[in-house]
């Protein structure tokens, strides 16, 4: 159980406050409800662009990383298809600071023509070090496209490509922050050796000045349903071949997320789950293979990707695979296997909440999905599934006409 | 209300003294050394059994990762479908370490489940039987794995580098090719576990939240009885021998990036000068402030990211530059490094950003000990060099009696530029 205050400032920011003592330590968690989904298609990239300029300086604090440094901060942030996090620690003496340079970004940047130009340029390193340096790099640049033909996750959150980094101008960055970022478009989660009162008064001293921002209103298409089966082949200097097969599922919001993850665990959490066990262990198909699913606010993927073994074909591997979920669909898993994965879901919540930053990163996703509170209950979501609800949902996702196959072939 | 002035950051206070909670320790009936870290706030338990048994000590590759990970593939009593299937009912986590002198097997587990999770970790480490069909699908993944690694620009590098700078027979090196993973054989990895995980080679950690019982659940398991003991364990020798060459380009067709590596041999944490030199890694490229990642990101953007550090081996060190940056601009970013290495040698740090750093490390000590596992991992990484974590009050005290002037003095001694390994690995040499 996580216990936390709430508030909110009369410019709409919301704030949430959650004491864990043991720590010497305070979390200052900012997260804007802005992410790549709401980028214009042919201005892919923006948002995480825009991550790195809030770095570049603020209106009226030049530098944002050397007062943090000096009083003994660390930070970073990271942007996602639906939102935009930034956080930082410092030894709790010292939260004052951290508000202070939080509200000076979410008040204005400096916006300087010399940041943007090396934030581009960093950006396009990382696009190249991540995307096209790696072996299997560029697999979600295309399976992305190939899942989704209207709902904006068809891009990644770097971009669709190298050339919409480049063109970015100043007077976009200006406009995206005047309409994305603003108190009433974002949730203060602080953790750590903190009281409430206290932070409170800094919320109120910090943030309460800034005014409230007319944020643009989110219209995103909705993915018409799929309703036959698509693939791609790709052929690309690696050593192995890989297959990549993605479903439409429902959003992380929804009840039967639950009900999903559970299906996705049985499958593949763990080393005991059914398709390591079958294909790694007992055929050796796959020198890896994992199930998961990418958790998205708007409906998501339920993914399943391997690499398969030296001299496997790729029918082979295909349809190794269509065996373990055709399984799943025709027969109910037992008892005993349900509770397994359950036992795992919370062992992996006690885990996570050792941290009082993650503390502080979770508890903002589930204001902004729903509302914090919601947080704890979470085992119970989990706890009232029962094995009919994982036939029922292999039967309705896990389905030819419903799922997307990325062929990767390693070139001979 | 007063007027805010945003201009101005608000007042600090600097962290005198990072209050660093000892390990308590206890000694099984066998001898076996127990360090035991207790808090947190969650009912969870991590336990690990480290041995001295890294790379250091296997005849040929492989088989000091390979024994293991093989560790919980089968046991006597129960396969290694079943144990896995145990594992993840209790919601338990087991994580095998293997490195240049020692090699852990690590449980994480819900307090509740203590007794069933104990239960199994003593089947592993004490019972295993190494059957040759899981053996088999180890090594074909392995192979796979390893081979997917030498398609990245930063492997190879780091591999290059290694060889360079320790001999490429050296088992800080760890160098081998692709088929080492036919030739290794099961009866050397068993041979290997006899001579290696035995009760007179092993210590334990226990971190989280506990009381007595679990030191006695420990010492029911691993105590009580001589297990695996072995008289002698074989001595093993290895020379150093660094490289002759500096640079080494090699050859990565198609890479769009070049990876870079740029370092020396050193020393490791035992010696005199090993914080002034943490200090001068800092300052150079050590954090997000660092020299190295404003000039070369944040000013000239040629790289998403560029980081020094320290490494230190039980019988050696080195310090390395590291980074990943676009083709045509790989010439510019070395030369700009070798700038900047110059710049330490020849002009004093500012006081403010010594300062600076000095400040930002110690809030680093407080993140690193933040938790009853986070001590744990440094008390790991602290006893083979024999000292506990309050090792880091001596150091800590020693990074804040640091001058410039002597951080000048030790980047004259340490980073002369003739005394640099360079590695570029892409597809035009710079």
């Amino acid at each position: 159980m996580i216990e936390f205050d709430k508030f909110t400032l009369d410019n709409g920011l919301k704030v949430i406050v959650h004491k864990d003592a043991t720590t010497p330590l305070a979390a200052v968690n900012i997260l804007y409800n802005i992410g790549a989904k709401d980028e214009d298609p042919e201005q892919t990239g923006f948002a995480h662009l825009f991550e790195h300029l809030m770095f570049g300086g603020s209106i009226n604090i030049p530098n944002y990383d050397e007062p943090l440094q000096q009083v003994g901060g660390d930070n970073n942030a990271w942007t996602s298809n639906d939102v935009t996090n930034y956080y930082l620690t410092v030894p709790k003496e010292n939260l004052e600071t951290g508000f202070w340079l939080e509200s000076d970004r979410m008040l204005s940047l400096a916006f300087t023509p010399k940041s943007l130009d090396v934030q581009k340029a960093v950006v396009i390193e990382e696009f190249k070090q991540h995307y096209f340096n790696q072996p299997y790099g560029d697999v979600w640049l295309h399976l992305r496209p190939l899942a989704y033909k209207e709902h904006p996750y068809q891009w990644s959150t770097i971009g669709k490509c190298i050339e919409h980094i480049e063109n970015a101008k100043l007077q976009d960055v200006k406009d995206f922050f005047f309409h994305h970022y603003a108190p009433n478009n974002a949730v203060l989660v602080v953790t750590g050796n903190v009281e409430t009162e206290e932070v409170k008064r800094l919320a109120e001293k910090w943030f309460g000045p800034i005014e409230r921002r007319e944020i643009a209103t989110r219209n995103l298409p909705s993915e018409p349903k799929q309703t036959e089966f698509r693939s791609l082949h790709l052929e690309r200097d690696v050593p192995y071949d890989a297959i990549y097969m993605a479903f439409h599922m429902g959003s992380r919001s929804n009840e039967d997320f639950y009900k999903v993850d559970l299906l996705s665990d049985i499958l593949s959490n763990g080393q005991s789950s059914r398709i390591f066990q079958r294909l790694i262990k007992e055929k050796n198909l796959f020198s890896t293979i994992d199930a998961y699913l990418t958790g998205d606010f708007e409906p998501g993927l339920f993914v399943v990707s391997g690499k398969l073994t030296e001299g496997i074909s790729m029918e082979d591997a295909e349809k190794a695979i269509w065996d373990v979920l055709d399984e799943v669909s025709a027969t109910k898993a037992d008892e005993y296997e349900l509770q397994k994965v359950k036992n795992k879901v919370e062992s992996s919540l006690v885990f996570s909440e050792i941290s009082f930053l993650n503390k502080a990163m979770n508890i903002a996703q589930h204001e902004i999905t729903g509302q914090a509170e919601d947080i704890n209950l979470e085992v119970e979501k989990y706890n009232k599934v029962c094995t009919e609800d994982l036939q029922e949902m292999a039967q309705k996702i896990l389905i030819k006409e419903n799922c997307s196959t990325l062929y990767y072939h390693a070139k001979k | 209300m007063e007027k805010l002035n945003r201009n101005l950051p608000p007042q600090f206070k600097t962290i005198e003294h990072v209050d660093i909670p000892k390990s308590k320790q206890a000694v099984l009936t066998n001898e076996i050394p127990v360090h035991i870290i207790s808090g947190g706030s969650q009912e969870v338990l991590k336990i690990e059994l480290i041995f001295n048994a890294g790379i250091w000590y296997q005849k040929s590759p492989l088989i000091a990762g390979t024994c293991n990970s093989m560790l919980n593939e089968g046991t006597e009593n129960y396969s290694a479908a079943e144990l896995a299937e145990k594992f993840d009912f209790y919601g338990a986590y087991i994580v095998y370490n293997n490195s240049q002198h020692d090699a852990s097997v690590c449980l994480y587990t819900l307090n509740k489940y203590l007794d069933e999770t104990l239960d199994l970790l003593e089947e592993i480490i004490k019972r295993p039987t190494f059957p040759e069909k899981e053996f088999k699908t180890i090594l074909s993944n392995k192979k796979q794995n390893y081979l997917v690694n030498r398609e990245k620009t930063n492997a190879l590098a780091k591999e290059k580098f290694n060889s360079l700078i320790y001999g490429d027979k050296h088992p800080y090196a760890n160098i081998f090719e692709s088929r080492a993973f036919d030739e290794v054989q099961l009866g050397d990895i068993k041979t290997y576990y006899e001579d290696r995980y035995t009760a007179d080679n092993c210590r334990i950690i226990l971190s989280g939240k506990m009381d007595e019982s679990v030191l006695s659940k420990i010492e029911n398991r691993f105590g009580a009885s001589a297990w695996n003991t072995k008289s002698s364990h074989t001595a093993t020798k290895h020379e150093f021998l660094s490289s002759d060459k500096r640079k080494v380009f090699v050859l990565k067709k198609d890479a769009v990036q070049s990876s870079i590596r740029i370092g020396r041999p050193l020393f490791n944490k035992t010696h005199p000068d090993f914080a002034g030199i943490m200090l001068l890694n800092l300052i150079l490229g050590g954090y997000f402030g660092s020299r190295l990642m404003q000039n070369i990101r944040e000013d000239k953007g040629y790289t998403y990211g560029i980081n020094s550090l320290l490494l230190s081996h039980l019988k050696s060190g080195h310090f390395a530059i590291v980074t990943e940056v676009g083709t045509d601009v790989c010439e510019a970013a070395i030369s700009e490094i070798y700038k900047e290495i110059k710049r330490l040698r020849e002009e004093l740090v500012p006081e403010d950003e010594l300062s600076l750093v000095k400040n930002f490390f110690s809030g680093e000590m407080l993140r690193n000990f933040d938790s009853p596992f986070a001590l744990s991992e440094s008390l790991r990484g602290n006893l083979p060099f024999g000292f506990n974590n309050s090792y880091y009050e001596k150091f800590l005290n020693e990074i804040k009696g640091t001058s410039s002037q002597k951080i000048m003095e030790l980047a004259n001694t340490y980073f002369k530029e003739e005394d640099l390994y360079e590695v570029v690995v892409g597809e035009n040499k710079a």
